[in-house]
């Protein structure tokens, strides 16, 4: 028998348009993050935490990398021998048009045949662009406590957030019912995660039904939450108290990677209790020459800092060049910064070199700056 | 490449104060993130070597924890196999505790092997080498014994009690085997690396065994010098013997230059080594590091120059390090100076003021050590 009847389906197919030429050849859950990590380790490490055994992973934009990588699931200790990571990538049936995933609900859909063969009691899905850490086994244990039909994970926002996000009307027991999407006037704070456990059955049932309806966006906020409600099924909110951040823009990628640099960030990423894994790469140990100085800064191996680096998160074997000054900037694994460059409130992209005097960004712009080609100015 | 991989052990001459009384030398960390036996599995592995046999005088635990399966090292999980070797009975002295017996005691995991060499090499010699380019040379000159050196110009002070070798110039034929007693500069020092066929070497193996037991495999070969033809193959990058505390201090200490650093580790020649998944190193606001080598792991809020600061350290406001190896999990209290120490694992420095060591002799601090 299975340790943890739950399935986890990571919906990663997404482009995260908004992180513009991030995304440009990867897909948003591959971005890098923190310097060595990459979006999708999160949820990965916390399925992994959570001892969940079986991960599918939907993938569709730009899926090359990001299917190489997640398939290798021993980096996140999933490669048991009754469980793992499966790609889910849209595929060509027996009998059905090729088509793509059209919604969140229809890559779940698309892949019945695959849940059906591992026959899971209860359902999690989740984004694969969030950061956060998060212990899925709570979560399944107040779904089977409170009897629900499906779980919305939910967290407390302020009143004027509150218009950006799927917000949860709940009653006193903290059962959802109404769900509004980014409402003008919010009747609640508790927004939406984009996490849910489902009791598999009852799910299935929803999905087959609603892959027919031709009007339907097949998707989970739009249609399969709201049939639920509808019908009267049990839905309950479950209030996550803790980091978590949606990545999907040049700004929140860099909040979130600032977010770092707090010690006493809830999004402590030196907790041995529950650690985020990834790709292990191999790089040498940090080396920081005699005239560098470093100042505030989260910095990971192979890198080579010989210039004045503050407020900044250095990703893997990023070059800083002597009399350089980086601050307030995520540099992404394997950007170079040539000597006496400046490079101030950016996100340089993977392996994008700035040429030695550039100088990149400003201390005053309103909007973090995403260097993403070879920038010589 | 079609020879299996012995890695074999130091023999006593080798003696690193205070680390080497909790692991054997292959498994001291060093360089931050390494332990000594990286370099030698990784030019192994690199090489092509699937099949490696490493073995082990002693404390075999610690050994066993690092390489476990061997996969980190690229050894393919079915058509290769990394085991750790050691002696499963307990020797009635020290002495008998030599390469050799153990080689005998384990002597069908070395017949079984269908390669038809071996490449033998100890891991406290710490270079980037090609085993494919020995090989080469090794079969071309049809040599029965490969032997590979360093021609060293610092043997005054490094290497000492280490094998040297009498080469003759053109040929590179070995004439014999000596010790480097530090009366010269210049001297040819064997890496007590060796490439021979693996009929060769069991019957050396055999017949050291035979005659004295007491016996190590260089005792053999320097007797065989007359009978086989031995050349040797110079190593010509950086190259460091890790046989003391005052020579791990000086090599970490050198590797600490980048320069220095990219002759050993070398593009397309990755070192690989075990990893356990920890986050990128914090420096907070307090944190002043300069000409230093860091691992991910750690948290830095004092003064940090020039020292080796490996994964997992803390080292909290108003401390000092200087000219210092701190090995995983040292703990360095509030306003404590270090000035040449060496912490062991775990160590914790709390009240204490200050540490003060020399360069020949830097200070200890024993693995747990609370002080």
């Amino acid at each position: 028998m299975r340790a943890n009847n739950m399935v986890a389906m990571i919906l990663a197919g997404g482009r995260g348009s908004r992180l513009k030429e991030l995304t440009k050849k990867v897909a948003k859950p591959a971005v890098h993050f923190g310097g060595k990590y990459r979006i999708i380790d999160f949820p990965l490490s916390n399925c992994a935490n959570s001892d969940i055994k079986t991960v599918g992973v939907l993938t569709q934009y730009e899926s090359v990398l990001l299917n190489s990588y997640v398939a290798r699931d021993h980096y996140w200790g999933l490669d048991t021998n009754n469980g793992g990571v499966f790609v889910l990538t849209p595929r060509e049936k027996d009998e059905e048009d090729f088509e793509v995933y059209r919604g969140t609900a229809d890559a779940i859909t698309a892949n019945i045949d695959f849940l059906d063969s591992m026959n899971p009691e209860y359902l999690l899905i989740l984004s694969g662009d969030h950061i956060y850490k998060m212990n899925y086994a709570k979560m399944l244990a107040y779904h089977k406590e409170s009897q629900a039909d499906a779980t919305i994970a939910v967290r407390e926002v302020s009143l004027k957030e509150a218009t950006r996000f799927g917000i949860m009307n709940t009653d006193n027991t903290d059962r959802i019912v109404e769900f509004e999407e980014k409402p003008a006037h919010p009747k609640s704070n508790l927004a939406s995660m984009g996490i849910y456990i489902f009791t598999y059955k009852t799910l299935r049932k929803y999905l087959v039904a609603d892959a027919k309806k031709a009007d339907s966006h097949h998707d989970f906020g739009k249609d399969i939450i709201p049939a639920y409600l509808n019908d009267n099924r049990k839905l309950f909110a479950y209030r996550f108290k803790g980091y978590w951040k949606d990545v999907g823009t040049v700004d929140s990628l860099w909040e979130a990677n600032m977010d770092l640099l707090d010690k006493n960030s809830e999004l402590d990423l030196g907790d041995k209790t529950w650690k985020i894994y990834t790709e292990d790469v191999n790089a040498l140990p940090q080396y920081i020459g005699d005239e560098a100085k470093i100042e505030n800064c989260f910095v990971t191996q192979g890198s080579v800092i010989e210039g004045k680096v503050k407020n900044s998160i250095i990703g893997t074997s990023v070059i800083i060049g002597k009399g350089a000054v980086v601050e307030d900037s995520v540099l992404q694994p394997g950007a170079i910064i040539g000597e006496g460059a400046t490079v101030i409130r950016c996100i340089v992209a993977d392996d994008v070199e700035i040429a030695p005097g550039a100088v990149a960004g400003s201390r005053d712009s309103a909007e973090i700056e995403l260097i993403a080609s070879n920038f010589v100015e | 490449m079609r020879a299996l991989g012995i890695i074999s052990f130091e023999d006593n001459t080798a003696k690193i104060e205070g680390l080497g009384d909790y692991r054997p030398v292959p498994a001291i960390a060093f360089m931050g993130r390494y332990r000594v036996i990286d370099f030698i599995l990784s030019n192994m592995t690199n090489s092509g070597i699937d099949n490696v046999q490493v073995y082990c005088k002693e404390k075999p635990r610690n050994l066993i924890e690092h390489l476990g399966s061997g996969s980190h090292y690229n050894i393919n999980s079915k058509r290769g196999k990394l085991r750790v070797l050691y002696g499963e009975k307990s020797f009635s002295s020290e002495v008998y505790n030599h390469d050799v017996a153990n080689y005998m005691l384990n002597m069908q995991y070395i017949e079984e092997d269908k390669n038809p060499y071996v490449v033998i090499a100890p891991s406290y010699f710490v270079y980037s080498i090609d085993f494919n380019e020995v090989m080469k040379q090794h079969v071309a000159s049809k040599a029965d014994v490969t032997v590979l050196y360093t021609a060293a110009n610092n043997a005054k002070t490094a290497y000492l009690g280490a094998d040297t070798i009498d080469i003759e110039k053109v040929t590179k034929t070995v004439q014999g085997f000596g010790k480097n007693r530090g009366n010269k500069k210049n001297a040819n020092i064997s890496l007590e690396a060796y490439v021979m066929s693996k009929k060769l070497f069991i019957d050396l193996v055999k017949k050291a065994s035979e005659i004295s037991s007491l016996y190590w495999f260089k005792d053999i070969l320097a007797d065989s010098v007359d009978e086989l033809s031995m050349r040797g193959y110079q190593v010509k990058g950086y190259v460091a013997c890790i046989n003391s505390l005052s020579e791990y201090y000086r090599i970490s200490m050198e590797l600490k230059n980048y320069k220095k650093a990219q002759q050993l580790f070398r593009p397309g020649w990755p070192i690989y080594t075990q990893t356990n998944d920890s986050a990128p190193t914090l420096y907070s606001a307090d944190a002043s590091v300069s000409d230093s080598v860091v691992a991910n792991g750690s948290e830095i809020n004092g003064t940090v120059k020039g020292s080796i600061i490996s994964r997992n350290v803390i080292i909290c406001k108003g401390a000092e390090v200087k000219d210092s190896i701190l090995l995983p999990g040292a703990y360095i209290g509030e306003n404590a100076k270090l000035d040449h120490v060496v912490v062991d694992k775990y160590a914790i420095v709390h009240h204490v003021k200050k540490l003060v060591g020399t360069e020949t002799e830097p200070i200890y601090v024993k693995r747990r050590d609370r002080i």
